[in-house]
């Protein structure tokens, strides 16, 4: 029954509301936005003058003015700036949400003692149950309330009013000044939402910031059902529809909760009613009703000469469903005797409230209430929705629960406010003293014990000098509404003030949108470190406050464990599963006998502190020994792990990082032989040595932020591969010790100028191409060609080192070179057929990329002509070359490694002489030898890697 | 009554929409006189008549109006002096309210509005007398919404509002192009009767030849925002429709009207 009568009483006072949004957006064809701002505003100022001491029901006229105000705002800056009726209830109902936290001076205030019209009714009540009689004085305010409003459309002015929205065009031609008479109408309306937000406050016991969200959606959701439900045009018809409409929304969002939906369906639901109701009441009216007959009867009941029956048998069939589910319900439950009923209610689902349930689910459980067995735990989830924590707090009540246990501050309020002859175990609430559960710990409420606690602010601030002695700037970020996020920031502050040389620079956020830009801000101030409390949207955009401070290095300190591995340095909370684990043990306290009044509150008793070493490392921060020693939790490169577990030397890792340009099949070959290499020679296992992989993707941009990266990271070894990374690492790092391979010639980039003679930090092996071999072979296989044909691009070093090792080649031989030079790819084959015209014998690419990239149709010219290609590329061969040698560089990747095992083992870079290391693989084309009628020596096929057939 | 001095107004001034839509015109209408408004599509004929009622405020020029200089005046100020009637019979009257509520609101023109609740019966006997002149049985339909009535009624209706409210001119703006032959023709008749009957100073435009040669004491002709030539009650008796046209001629030849023109005004008004 509770559930019923709550859901009318609610209804009721949302009635204020749903008149307030008929009034603009049926009579002025206005859509209000600003009633979101405005029931905030009307709920937030009537709570302040209520603890300030004013009597609660000139609280509410004073609520009617702010709400008034706030109307005629979005009603001018509509009329007379011209400015779409939307965008100006937008923009009002914005400024309003910063209007309403200085009027409430912070996001939410309990009035709990307080005097309130529901004081006063219960002074008035003759012995009925308390909701009832408050559904009955309710229903009688609205019902003069009605009567108010519509005799006052019926007045002049009123019509007025309605001639304005109906037909401004005639309304000014009659002498109306319909911008005025349009602010007024808004005004009104406003004022009657900002009502409907003080008693709404008034009845939930408090006043929170976030009250108001959502308005706009349920005003229209009742204005819409009321019309569809009753027909009439008329004046009185019509406002009563839209009182109707906010009742029967509330009750169905009762049936719907009640047959045990999921609140998260709640807006869904709301849309889908809405639709089937309009869609019902078209085909009412049309002429569907010869075919369903049934339409017809309930279309006479609603037409348009009865409204009164037809709000009759609007109530008869809503009772009628309600007793229906009702006994559907009861009749389920036929099962043997359920002991005690647990009634868990979180506020939202979010991370740190899913933990203290679940851990609380799971210490009932091992204490032994099992649900199903001994006991029914409901478990139920409001969704952010603060109006929806009521009704599942008057489902509870109904169901006749045992207990109920709320999970954060929200409920908890909410749950007191509501609940005083059952027991209430609250766990994660931050300061229960503030909402007005308790004054001390053992003086408190007498159905209400529970466990709290906040974080010691004060510690984490000690943490933090302990790591940064000196003088500190720290910087914090947190959501103003959230009553938690600012009691621990005021904390942090207290604590700051207690040290000269600490100064604290905030920001504050309205949505996880804002973090980052607020945490540039303050990195922009030149802070030392993060200080952060626990606050839901802060947390929920961790990451982007990791992003900035990583720009600068600086640290960040949190209050949640969970969170450490995902950048912070230091982490010094609570953990919330004790707090489920200690709440279920309250619980089961109450459960046995004792009274909650006897029972003191508990604050949570574990604490955890959790460090970053990875973190610590990367920002080169030295943690000091009697820090780590009484870590609880220790985060490192083998995971979240408790400190216990920690092995001494786990701080101390190598890290290796090789680099490479781009993918290429050489890379690929050398990198495996690099890693092999190192695996196999156990080096790796000894020195405790991690491996990372970056490639540039072939760009230099990027090859030097990666080359910055590593220097910034602080690795240990570099190891790169290919001539581009030997550059630009060697460019932007001059510390760490860099070993490259597969360079064509380190000489030529400045890096050395003869293999002992280079730069202190960097050594490695090179690898030329086989030219000189590949001359010999040619001479071996063709003993009477004279003349070689190369083409190359002047501006690759490669390139002319190759050329020039081929021009000795040749002459050691007696060939003749003949050279065509390209710029580009595309001017390639033109320079090949100008060699063609010389009459070439055989032709050679000596690792030119440029060339290389025609290289398929290079293939198909001089297989016409017949004329043999050699490349050093062995894998060439498949595309159209003749014979190709080149280096094998999975051997060039081995090479390099033992080099850099080298380093690794103690021997300086400046002492080790680059390496020249070539070895040689070849591959041949016999189909093609087959083609041109070569006779190739078998000797060649047997040194030859692969043949193609 | 009505002193129209040397009106100009520029719409979207500036812009690529820029319309010269009133160029120095100047008209003096003395009291209880009829004038009737032709000329092409676009020629000003309406936003002269918005000028009049305030609809906007003229770039430059003075609008007085029973001796009081009403130019900076907004719509809603002049509306008790003023009445209209539109040609779109829908605009004229609240589709949502009754036509009882619709008569209040015309004769609570330029009075404050009070908190009185509802029409007491004195009233609504008076609304009831004053519908049965327009002689289409609407007096028994008083509490009708306006919306079921057709657009002949609506008009008429409109007419019988802009009247009662005792206004000092009263403006008609081609209030019967949109209304089919039969019923245009019931809201002329009306028209004549109401403007005997209370003496008002009147100024119509229309479309309809016929009309304006049948109607008013002066008829003048606009085009392109100026005020072209002025035919008066003498001239009109001995007119007939073809005269008109061979008027349109002769003021060609003045240059003040194109061929297009002429065969436009031919199509339009023969």
């Amino acid at each position: 029954m509770e559930l019923w009568v709550g859901a009318v009483n609610l209804g009721c006072l949302y009635a204020f509301m749903a008149m307030g949004v008929y009034i603009t957006s049926r009579i002025h064809h206005f859509p209000d936005i600003t009633v979101d701002g405005s029931f905030t505003s009307g709920a937030a100022l009537s709570a302040f003058l209520i603890i300030s001491g004013c009597d609660p029901l000139l609280s509410l006229a004073a609520s009617f003015f702010a709400g008034a105000a706030a109307g005629s705002v979005t009603g001018i800056i509509h009329t007379r700036y011209k400015i779409d009726g939307l965008l100006a209830g937008i923009l009002v109902m914005t400024g309003l949400y910063s209007i309403n936290l200085h009027i409430m001076g912070r996001s939410n205030i309990p009035l709990l003692n307080q005097v309130t019209f529901v004081t006063y009714l219960k002074g008035m009540n003759p012995g009925l149950p308390e909701e009832i009689w408050t559904a009955a004085i309710l229903c009688c305010v609205l019902l003069v309330f009605w009567l108010a409003v519509s005799l006052f459309l019926k007045t002049d002015f009123g019509i007025s009013m309605r001639i304005t929205g109906n037909n401004p065009t005639m309304a000014g031609a009659n002498g109306v000044n319909t911008n005025r008479m349009t602010v007024f109408g808004v005004a009104l309306a406003n004022g009657f939402v900002a009502v409907s937000g003080g008693l709404v406050a008034q009845y939930q016991g408090f006043a929170d910031i976030g009250m108001g969200i959502g308005t706009i959606l349920v005003g229209f959701a009742s204005v819409i059902i009321g019309e569809s439900i009753l027909k009439s045009r008329s004046v009185f018809v019509t406002t009563l529809s839209a009182i109707l409409g906010a009742i029967i929304f509330r009750l169905m969002i009762a049936l719907a909760l009640y047959a045990g939906m999921n609140p998260i369906d709640l807006k869904l639901l709301t849309a889908l009613f809405v639709l089937v109701t309009l869609v019902i009441s078209k085909y009412i009216s049309s002429n569907e009703t010869r075919r369903y007959p049934v339409l017809k009867i309930i279309g006479n009941v609603f037409s348009t000469r009865k409204p009164v029956y037809a709000a009759i048998a609007a109530a008869v069939i809503i009772s009628a469903a309600v007793f229906t589910y009702n006994i559907l319900y009861h009749k389920k439950i036929i099962t043997p005797q359920k002991k005690w009923k647990i009634g868990v209610l979180q506020v939202s689902d979010n991370g740190l409230l899913n933990v203290t349930r679940d851990s609380l689910v799971n210490e009932l459980n091992k204490i032994g209430y099992i649900d199903g067995n001994n006991c029914t735990i409901m478990l139920e989830n409001a969704n952010g929705d603060l109006p929806t924590v009521n009704t599942i707090l008057d489902k509870f009540l109904q169901e006749k629960i045992d207990i109920v246990v709320p999970i954060s501050t929200a409920c908890a309020q909410a749950a007191i406010n509501k609940v005083k002859d059952i027991p209430v175990v609250f766990a994660t609430v931050a300061n229960p003293f503030i909402i007005g559960a308790a004054k001390t710990e053992k003086d408190h409420l007498s159905n209400v014990t529970g466990v709290y606690g906040w974080v010691p602010m004060d510690e984490t601030l000690e943490i933090v000098r302990e790591i940064l002695p000196g003088r500190l700037k720290i910087g914090s970020i947190w959501d103003p509404a959230q009553t938690n996020s600012v009691f621990n920031v005021d904390n942090l502050k207290k604590a700051v003030d207690t040290y000269d040389d600490v100064e604290f620079f905030g920001a504050t956020i309205t949505g996880s949108s804002e973090v980052y830009q607020a945490a540039v801000s303050l990195v922009q101030k030149k802070i030392d470190a993060f200080v952060l409390s626990p606050d839901n949207i802060v947390y929920s955009a961790f990451e982007s406050v990791v992003k900035a401070a990583r720009t600068k290095n600086i640290p960040i300190f949190i209050s949640d464990v969970e969170r450490l591995p995902d950048g912070a340095l230091c982490a010094l909370g609570y953990d919330y599963s004790i707090s489920g684990v200690q709440g279920a043990h309250l619980v089961d306290r109450v459960l046995k006998g004792e009274k909650p009044a006897d029972i003191p509150l508990e604050k949570y008793n574990k604490r955890t502190l959790g460090l970053n070493l990875t973190v610590a490392e990367e920002l080169g921060i030295k943690l000091p020994t009697s820090l780590i020693d009484r870590a609880t939790v220790i985060y490192d490169s083998k995971g979240l792990h408790n400190a216990a577990e920690t092995s001494v030397d786990a701080a101390v890792k190598k890290r290796i990082v090789l680099f490479l340009f781009s993918e290429h099949t050489i890379m690929e070959e050398a990198t495996k032989g690099i890693k092999d290499e190192l695996t196999e020679s156990g080096v790796l296992k000894e020195y405790n040595i991690s491996v990372d992989l970056k490639n540039a993707q072939n760009e230099f941009t990027m090859a030097q932020s990666i080359v910055q990266d590593i220097v910034r990271q602080k690795y240990d070894y570099i190891i790169s591969l290919s001539t581009p990374a030997l550059q630009v690492a060697a460019q932007g790092n001059k510390k760490i010790p860099h070993i490259f391979g597969a360079v064509t010639d380190p000489f030529r980039m400045g890096v050395a100028t003869t293999a002992s003679d280079h730069l202190p930090n960097v050594t490695g092996v090179a690898t030329l191409q086989p030219v000189e071999t590949t001359i010999r072979i040619m001479r071996e296989i063709f003993p009477k060609a004279n003349k070689i044909g190369i083409v190359w691009n002047t501006s690759e070093a490669c390139s002319e080192a190759c050329t020039m090792k081929a021009r000795k080649a040749v002459a050691e031989y007696g060939f003749e070179l003949l050279e065509a030079n390209v710029n580009s790819t595309g001017e390639v084959m033109d320079a090949l057929r100008s060699l063609l015209n010389k009459k070439i014998d055989l032709f050679i690419t000596a690792g030119d990329n440029t060339v290389l990239l025609a290289l398929d149709s290079i293939a198909g010219v001089l297989r016409e002509k017949k004329i043999p290609y050699f490349t050093n590329s062995p894998s060439d061969v498949e595309k159209g070359a003749f014979l190709s040698i080149g280096a094998d560089y999975y051997e060039v990747g081995r090479e390099t490694a033992k080099v850099a095992i080298r380093v690794i083992k103690g021997e300086k870079p400046a002492d080790i002489p680059i390496k020249d290391c070539v070895p040689e693989k070849m591959y041949i084309n016999r189909a093609l030898a087959k083609e041109y009628g070569v006779a190739i020596p078998d000797s060649l096929f047997k040194k030859a890697e692969k043949v193609l057939n | 009554m009505i002193r129209i001095n040397n009106i100009h107004k520029k719409f979207n001034p500036g812009t690529l929409n820029e319309v010269y839509a009133l160029r120095d015109c100047n008209l003096h209408i003395s009291e209880g006189e009829f004038v009737t408004i032709i000329g092409t599509n676009g020629s000003g004929k309406s936003t002269l008549l918005n000028a009049v009622a305030g609809t906007f405020q003229p770039d430059s020029g003075s609008i007085i109006i029973a001796g009081e200089d009403m130019t900076f005046k907004k719509d809603f100020q002049r509306a008790r002096h003023i009445s209209r009637v539109f040609q779109n019979p829908f605009l004229g009257t609240a589709p949502d309210m009754n036509v009882a509520e619709n008569l209040h609101m015309a004769t609570m023109r330029g009075k404050i509005r009070l908190p009185r609740i509802g029409l007491s019966s004195k009233q609504r006997n008076c609304y009831k007398a004053q519908v049965e002149q327009l002689e289409m049985q609407l007096e028994e339909r008083l509490d009708n919404l306006i919306g079921t009535l057709s657009g002949g009624q609506r008009q008429a209706l409109t007419l019988l509002m802009a009247v009662i409210a005792g206004p000092k001119v009263l403006l008609l703006d081609e209030h019967t192009a949109a209304l089919d032959p039969k019923s245009a023709a019931q809201v002329i008749n009306l028209t004549k009767k109401f403007i005997q009957k209370y003496n008002l100073t009147v100024l119509m435009v229309t479309h309809s030849m016929q009309q304006a040669l049948e109607l008013g004491d002066r008829t003048i002709m606009m085009n392109r925002g100026a005020i072209i030539d002025e035919i008066t009650l003498k001239e009109k008796k001995r007119m007939t429709v073809d005269d008109l046209i061979d008027k349109f001629s002769e003021l060609r030849k003045t240059e003040k009207l194109t061929d297009d023109m002429i065969e436009e005004l031919r199509r339009e008004y023969v």
